[in-house]
């Protein structure tokens, strides 16, 4: 299926929504969602449409016994983390792969230095005229970017700032979602963003609604458009 | 979207949740958990099978809070979707469905608002929604709700309302075009 055609996509995140669609479609849409913020924003639209179907039905309280075995289930996930950062993960994963290809590389001589970077400079994210907003980094392979708020970022609730890939060559901006309003931001790009983001020479930031550009393209302001630092 | 009932209260619960307060969980448990189990009930059919799915969500709901937007302020839409979806993915596993009988089909046609008078806003949004089903066909209609508040596939619907497949999948596509264009024209 095309994804790039609005309607095609509004359609499949209507019968998302509604629950028609099989198991194995409905786990494709789940995984376009997390790509795509305009599946994302399509499928929240639906969900919101439909809303008020789900909240007339009338309430029913739950049996007495219920509560007590969900408290016990959470007691017992306390313990662990509760999100598991799988990035965080592969990063630990990545450290040890690194590590052990250094004993190896110090083994035969070749390497006397190994430093390998967690995160590559993209790009410091300010308007012409103003103070630096957001630093943008990537990791080596390019398929996940960190972004850390540096200034006051303000905005109204009804407003977001989203992040766009401009394309080297001929086609329109990718989206590569909303930027946080405070703290830091880490997220898996797919593989299209991916190639992409590691091919463009500039990025830019739009204003945006609140769930960003209903469109999958910028509608609102462009308020940054800066270079992409490149690897010497 | 219009607000939703209580939901500056509901959003401070999640971000608690988020920070592993487990009062904030029972607190949004004793809001919200008779709404939810009314959704589960209808797609799932019996009340063990519904109590199951309401105890999963609402542990999903304490895992993911932290994935929770705040800012979107929709909480009873996203925890309704994390309830839905469990139900969805317990029923088309195979839990068995209790049959519906005549009286009930003739149920599903009907849309009553029963919402929080308190929240003039968002009863508005009630009201748009049942004004916009009203101008369906009362096939598109019917279908709709059975596959939406009893998770129907359209294969389960065809022989319950006697018509071909082909049927009722057009009925439900151009039943969901209509809703859309009536509530954003």
């Amino acid at each position: 299926m095309n994804y790039n055609r609005p309607e095609l996509l509004d359609r499949l995140a209507a019968e998302y929504v509604v629950g028609l669609l099989r198991y194995r479609a409905r786990a494709r849409f789940e995984r376009l969602c997390d790509e795509l913020s305009y599946a994302l924003t399509a499928r929240e639209r639906w969900e919101d449409r439909l809303l008020p179907l789900s909240l007339a039905l009338a309430p029913l309280a739950p049996g007495a016994n219920v509560w007590p075995q969900i408290e016990r289930a959470i007691a017992s996930t306390s313990a662990v983390p509760q999100i598991t950062s799988r990035p965080a993960l592969r990063r630990w994963w990545l450290a040890a792969a690194a590590a052990s290809l250094v004993a190896i590389a110090l083994l035969v001589g070749k390497l006397t230095i190994w430093s390998e970077p967690a995160w590559q400079p993209v790009a410091i994210l300010a308007p012409a005229h103003g103070a630096p907003l957001w630093r943008l980094e990537r990791s080596a392979d390019g398929s996940e970017i960190n972004i850390r708020t540096l200034g006051a970022v303000t905005l109204s609730a009804a407003q977001s700032y989203e992040l766009w890939i401009l394309p080297s060559g001929p086609g329109n901006p990718v989206s590569l979602g909303l930027l946080p309003r405070h703290g830091k931001l880490e997220r898996r790009l797919s593989e299209t963003q991916r190639t992409l983001l590691l091919a463009a020479r500039q990025v830019a930031v739009s204003i945006e609604p609140a769930r960003g550009s209903p469109t999958g393209l910028p509608t609102g302001p462009v308020v940054i458009v800066v270079p992409i630092a490149r690897a010497i | 979207m219009a607000r939703e009932p209580d939901g500056d209260e509901l959003d401070d619960l999640l971000l608690r949740c988020a920070r592993q307060d487990a009062e904030a969980l029972q607190s949004l448990y004793r809001r919200t958990a008779p709404r939810l189990l009314a959704i589960l009930m209808r797609i799932l059919g019996t009340r063990t099978a519904a109590e199951d799915a309401l105890q999963d969500a609402f542990i999903r709901i304490w895992q993911q809070a932290g994935q929770y937007d705040r800012i979107k302020g929709r909480a009873m839409a996203w925890m309704v979707a994390i309830a839905r979806n469990r139900a969805i993915d317990l029923q088309r596993a195979g839990r068995p469905m209790v049959l519906l009988g005549a009286a009930e089909l003739a149920q599903a046609e009907q849309f009553r608002v029963e919402g929080p008078a308190d929240n003039l806003e968002f009863t508005a949004s009630h009201d748009a929604l049942r004004r916009c089903l009203e101008l369906l066909s009362s096939g598109q209609r019917q279908c709709l709700l059975l596959a939406y508040q009893r998770g129907l596939t359209h294969e389960r619907i065809a022989p319950l309302i006697g018509q071909p497949l082909g049927t009722i999948k057009s009925w439900i596509r151009r039943g969901l075009q209509s809703l859309r264009a009536c509530l954003e024209p």
